[in-house]
């Protein structure tokens, strides 16, 4: 009797980022060309676990999904408990381009949702070379907070349960409970103060507005993807965004809210696959 | 319209009654809320996450902790079987500018998902979310 294990595999590694070692937990499935994926705010790389075990997928694609430090299985770094963790634009940037020199990935595609996707407008206007493409899932140039971000880290209410229930306004009804649930359980296990440190950069760092027309996507396409049911990164959001790039592409994904990966990946995975596709 | 939202809300409270998991979620809250629908007011009081009474408005001497004010076609919207975005959340309609919830938000945010999936209970056809 053999055990029926998923492709997915797991392994740590350190890095130096912002002049500190940080241990990164990465998951890996598939062969072929490298895609690096990175999950939302608040959450960790379990994102990305259906399309990791897609079999079509991983037959030409080597998937590469890591925890941010702070997220998931990566711890964050020594001192942390006095510190308050706010990520910042640049740190998010030197961790990615740290961990594709560390893991020597040629070429690899970048995929990222929301704090990801901004990530990859970044990437794809100041850091392009080390890429072929770039995949902006509920991505925009700038999203202000339409909430107090300080209510996700308080000693008086339990930031991650309260996460998850203001998060859900951001999933779509259509998708399958356990997806919707599942989405939202990496939320509620989120470390105290984590998301709220995320969500410091994603809705205040506006240095993308009026820079976008600056990306080549000649050199590496970019394509944006929004869901219409994510109230956080609108369509109008993303299309507004898409719309400065040139040559950008954009999908709107009918039933689908801020993770699509995640809360509906039945639905997400041909928008997934179109996407791949545009990468060239 | 006031009468059968009244209604509607007692019946949710009746379906609340049958979920164990949201009276273990709403075991610690005891509170009277303000639901605000076209200027209309319906006090919904629980206690230890059982709704026991709805009062109609209007009234200034009824205390409440935390209201939702929302018009009446954007709460009907919320509450079809399948929502149209921006429609499937009670903050969709503060994201639209549709309503607006105030009042104390610490006791909302300690109890969200409990008030959020006590309102969905509205939905014809319920979808847990």
């Amino acid at each position: 009797m053999s055990v029926a294990y998923e492709p997915i595999t797991g392994r740590y590694l350190t890095i130096e980022v912002a002049g500190r070692p940080v241990r990164i937990y990465i998951e890996e499935a598939g062969q072929g060309q490298p895609v690096i994926c990175f999950h939302t705010a608040g959450a960790d790389n379990r994102q990305w676990r259906h399309i990791m075990n897609d079999a079509e997928l991983t037959a030409n694609h080597r998937f590469i999904a890591p925890d941010l430090p702070w997220h998931g299985k990566s711890l964050p770094p020594e001192g942390f408990e006095e510190e308050e963790y706010l990520l910042t634009t640049e740190v998010y940037v030197e961790t990615v381009l740290k961990l594709v020199e560390a893991l020597e990935l040629e070429n690899p595609i970048y995929a990222g949702c929301s704090m990801g996707g901004r990530i990859a407008l970044q990437l794809a206007l100041h850091n392009p070379d080390p890429f072929k493409g770039f995949i902006a899932i509920e991505a925009s140039d700038f999203q202000p907070a339409w909430y107090d971000i300080d209510w996700f880290h308080r000693p008086d209410a339990h930031g991650g349960e309260m996460g998850a229930a203001l998060v859900s306004a951001n999933i779509a009804p259509q998708g399958p409970a356990a997806d919707r649930w599942a989405t939202q359980w990496m939320f509620m296990q989120s470390g105290p103060g984590v998301f709220r440190g995320d969500l410091n950069f994603y809705t205040r760092d506006d240095s993308l507005v009026g820079k976008l027309g600056g990306i080549d996507t000649a050199k590496t396409p970019v394509h944006i993807m929004v869901g219409t049911y994510d109230m956080t990164c609108t369509p109008e959001d993303a299309r507004r965004t898409a719309e400065q790039i040139p040559g950008a592409t954009l999908a709107v994904m009918e039933e689908i809210g801020h993770f699509p990966m995640s809360e509906n990946p039945a639905t997400f995975r041909p928008h997934f696959v179109e996407a791949l596709a545009k990468m060239g | 319209m006031t009468n059968t939202l009244a209604a509607r809300f007692t019946e949710m409270g009746q379906m609340l009654a049958a979920k164990p998991h949201l009276l273990r979620l709403g075991a610690l809250f005891s509170e009277t809320l303000l639901i605000e629908v076209d200027g209309n007011e319906y006090y919904l009081t629980f206690h230890r996450g059982q709704l026991e009474r709805v009062t109609e408005g209007p009234s200034r001497q009824t205390p409440w902790r935390f209201a939702l004010r929302v018009d009446g076609e954007a709460l009907a919207k919320f509450w079809e079987p399948v929502p149209e975005p921006c429609f499937h959340d009670i903050f969709g309609f503060v994201k639209t500018g549709r309503g607006r919830i105030d009042g104390d938000i610490l006791a909302l945010v300690k109890n969200l998902r409990f008030f959020k999936e006590f309102m969905a209970l509205g939905r014809s056809q319920e979808v847990s979310a």
